[in-house]
């Protein structure tokens, strides 16, 4: 007993296939007690999340990437693999495994569970989504389930309050101590006759059990009519991508203002209570006001994300990517590809992490290479403050002028990434075969309190970004914009005299040609970091002392009289292209193990960029 | 006590798997229907019986994947015996295509359809009941 007291706690892994609500009934059981890291050296999110145990010991669960086999094909489900085997570094094997399975795809996750089984691991069935089970008249003898298997099987509801108590119940640590002392499993890689086998078991236990398909509901066959329907379903796929981006655009207008005018009060109060002088300048121009100009996208990217979340919950993001598949095909890409790719939109970051989902590399690798081309958010601010400058609000048919610009953006990305993927399809040589083998799961309506929990995860990320990277530019850039003072009877603005000035006037040589002034030049700078730091970067340069977001407020007025058109179209040309984020380069070199990627990128983005404003510059200056 | 109930079940299933195609075979005059056809020629709507699975071209990358391949449609349940009906199809030519199987849904490419071999299932009772004439069981298929 004693041996047993000083082992605090129970180390669980719940595993099982995609779509099975592991997820979900990870959340059920640790609650907002979880922390998200990758594991060692490679980068398959390592979700981890604790519970006390009746006796006050600690269940420390971890939450295994999801997996049809032990035989992987990603790296995910070779990491699944590793871990139960103890392989990996920082995560002992687990001491009880958590099978997780649909009860209403039973023989797809007992595959799995007799896999598991034959590990040797102590181990229990948690038979999830019970109810929906029942409603669709799948009937499955548990007791006889767990006679055949020797596992404990529980009964759970992972979407429902009190929907794990039964499994909560019989993974107490006291159950379990004396199963410790158990041998570690021992894999050997599964051959044609093994699979045969399990094959063999899963028929057999499926008939024992008495389980029959799920009977299909006639409104979801006539949903998947429609909605996988060569041409219906693009429709409908084309409509929900509208109603998203319109979403994004008006859900969002009205949040944006309270943080925006809560950021100039805060501006203003500091600085009627601060003497005037450096510290002040810092804190208004450059803390808040930086800060400031990027927190007002908060509302925008939390809309986007609700609505991938939301229709990934709803099961509905696979058939978009079922539907793509065979056009994103022609240019080499994966329909797989289509989820990384529209979250993107949102922020390239996310995008390139779920890139990871991609079984083939060379598809991942592409994937990843075009992420950046999706407009993301970031660019929201510039595009923003630039077609409200200088493109009038006239109505074109039965458009806004400044709406269509916006459009035009949004598809230029769309076509070069298609164009940068179909080129990197033809330099690959030959092609690995990538299977596409995807599952559609059951429609479901989304489960609001994993919503929020998503939502709460990318509240963080984004925050944590703000106060970290563009925080700290901001404060580099000011201070490189108001040192060195000018010298006694300078007759220019300020921030000519300073390092940044400076800076901006050897850079402008670069830039000339394609028509930006010196301070699009200093302003380009820390925008390399974060694309969005350069509206509050402009707004620093033209010697704003406005607070808060004023900034593009004042300085949409101060940019149409002193821009010409063929600048701020070039300059418009530039977002569209140039890889101005560190994070992403930072994400891709993670994510690619090397620095030739992040490289590579950086340099045909670079490239394109500066070709395209070129062309841009020249074409609307001859124009105009 | 396991293995004997396993045993069993497999058994039937076994049998029931072979019997199927030979019924058929036996109450068709067209030979040519009953020897097994890749997934992927199956239309929308058609319902059939996995009769096992095999290499095809298309897979090509000198590094096993075809074996993966395989392996995988396995793991989700494409193994001799298993029913399975196709839902969607894309245009023009059915690349890619769902198939539901074993209560679950998927979306398999052409070329992954294509090592699928299958028996086509004859959903009306009476074209087993009685010898129907070629055209009608080839207007049900």
């Amino acid at each position: 007993m004693d041996a047993v007291v000083s082992t605090p706690s129970l180390r669980i892994a719940l595993i099982g296939v995609p779509n099975c609500g592991k997820t979900a009934l990870f959340n059920r059981l640790t609650g907002s007690r979880q922390k998200v890291a990758n594991y060692p050296g490679v980068t398959v999110e390592r979700r981890e999340g604790e519970r006390a145990a009746l006796d006050g010991r600690v269940l420390r669960i971890l939450d295994l990437p999801g997996t049809y086999s032990l035989s992987p094909t990603t790296l995910d489900e070779a990491i699944t693999r590793d871990v139960l085997l103890g392989r990996v570094a920082d995560a002992p094997a687990p001491e009880l495994v958590v099978c997780v399975v649909d009860a209403v795809h039973l023989p797809i996750g007992l595959r799995l569970a007799l896999e598991v089984k034959r590990l040797g691991l102590p181990m229990v069935l948690a038979l999830n989504r019970m109810d929906v089970a029942a409603k669709r008249g799948v009937h499955i003898d548990m007791a006889r389930l767990a006679t055949e298997l020797g596992v404990p099987v529980l009964p759970t509801i992972a979407v429902k309050r009190g929907g794990a108590d039964a499994l909560i119940e019989a993974i107490q640590p006291a159950r379990w101590e004396h199963h410790r002392s158990i041998a570690a499993p021992v894999w050997q890689d599964a051959t044609a006759e093994d699979a045969e086998q399990t094959q063999v078991d899963l028929r057999g236990l499926l008939a024992a059990v008495g389980y029959a398909a799920p009977k299909e509901s006639h409104w979801v066959a006539r949903f998947d009519a429609i909605l996988l329907h060569p041409v219906y379903g693009l429709l409908v796929l084309i409509a929900v991508m509208f109603v998203m981006f319109q979403a994004v655009f008006s859900w969002a207008e009205a949040p944006m203002d309270w943080i925006d005018g809560g950021m100039a009060w805060l501006g203003e109060f500091t600085a009627a209570h601060l003497p005037e002088g450096p510290l002040s300048s810092l804190l208004v121009n450059g803390i808040i006001g930086g800060a400031g100009a990027v927190l007002v996208f908060l509302p925008q990217i939390l809309i986007l994300f609700l609505f991938i979340l939301a229709l990934e919950d709803s099961g509905y993001l696979p058939r978009a990517a079922y539907l793509l598949d065979r056009m994103m095909g022609g240019v080499g890409l994966s329909g797989r590809a289509f989820i990384p790719l529209l979250s993107s939109f949102a922020c390239a970051i996310p995008g390139i992490m779920a890139a990871r989902t991609i079984p083939s590399w060379r598809d991942r690798l592409t994937t990843i290479m075009i992420a950046p081309l999706m407009t993301c958010s970031a660019r929201l601010p510039v595009y923003a403050l630039l077609i409200g400058a200088l493109i009038p609000a006239k109505a074109v048919g039965p458009f806004n002028l400044q709406g269509l610009v916006m459009f035009v953006l949004y598809v230029a990305g769309i076509v070069a990434a298609l164009v940068v993927a179909w080129v990197m399809k033809h330099f690959a040589g030959v092609r690995q075969y990538s299977p596409l083998m995807l599952e559609l799961p059951d429609y479901q309506w989304p489960h609001a309190g994993n919503l929020l929990l998503g939502l709460w995860e990318r509240v963080k990320i984004f925050l944590s970004r703000v106060g970290g990277i563009i925080l700290a530019l901001m404060i580099v850039l000011w201070f490189l914009s108001s040192y060195p003072a000018p010298p006694e009877g300078a007759i220019g603005p300020a921030i000519q005299y300073s390092f940044a000035g400076k800076l901006g006037a050897m850079l402008e040589y670069l830039f000339a040609p394609i028509g930006f002034n010196w301070q699009i030049s200093i302003a380009l700078v820390p925008g390399l970091a974060a694309r969005e730091v350069a509206v509050g970067a402009l707004g620093t340069v033209y010697s704003m002392s406005a607070a808060g977001d004023d900034v593009a407020g004042q300085l949409e007025p101060v940019i149409a009289a002193t821009w010409s058109l063929a600048t701020a179209c070039s300059l418009l040309a530039w977002y569209v292209f140039a890889p101005q984020c560190l994070s992403t380069l930072a994400v891709v070199k993670r994510e690619t193990n090397s620095w030739r990627y992040p490289l590579i990128m950086a340099g045909y983005l670079f490239a394109l960029a500066y070709v395209a404003s070129f062309i841009t510059y020249r074409v609307v200056g001859s124009l105009a | 006590m396991q293995t004997a109930s396993v045993l069993k079940c497999e058994l039937i299933a076994f049998t029931f798997a072979v019997a199927k195609p030979i019924l058929r075979g036996v109450t068709s005059p067209d030979s040519n229907s009953n020897s097994p056809h890749p997934l992927a020629d199956l239309r929308r709507g058609e319902a059939a019986v996995v009769a096992g699975l095999a290499e095809v071209a298309g897979f090509e990358d000198g590094r096993g994947s075809g074996a993966v391949v395989l392996g995988r449609l396995r793991d989700l349940g494409f193994v001799a015996g298993a029913h399975c009906e196709v839902i969607a199809k894309m245009w023009p030519v059915g690349d890619p295509m769902v198939v539901r199987i074993g209560g679950s849904t998927f979306a398999l490419r052409r070329a992954e359809a294509a090592a699928v071999r299958v028996m086509r299932l004859v959903h009306k009772p009476a074209a087993h009941a009685q010898l129907a004439p070629r055209d009608t069981s080839a207007a049900l298929a």
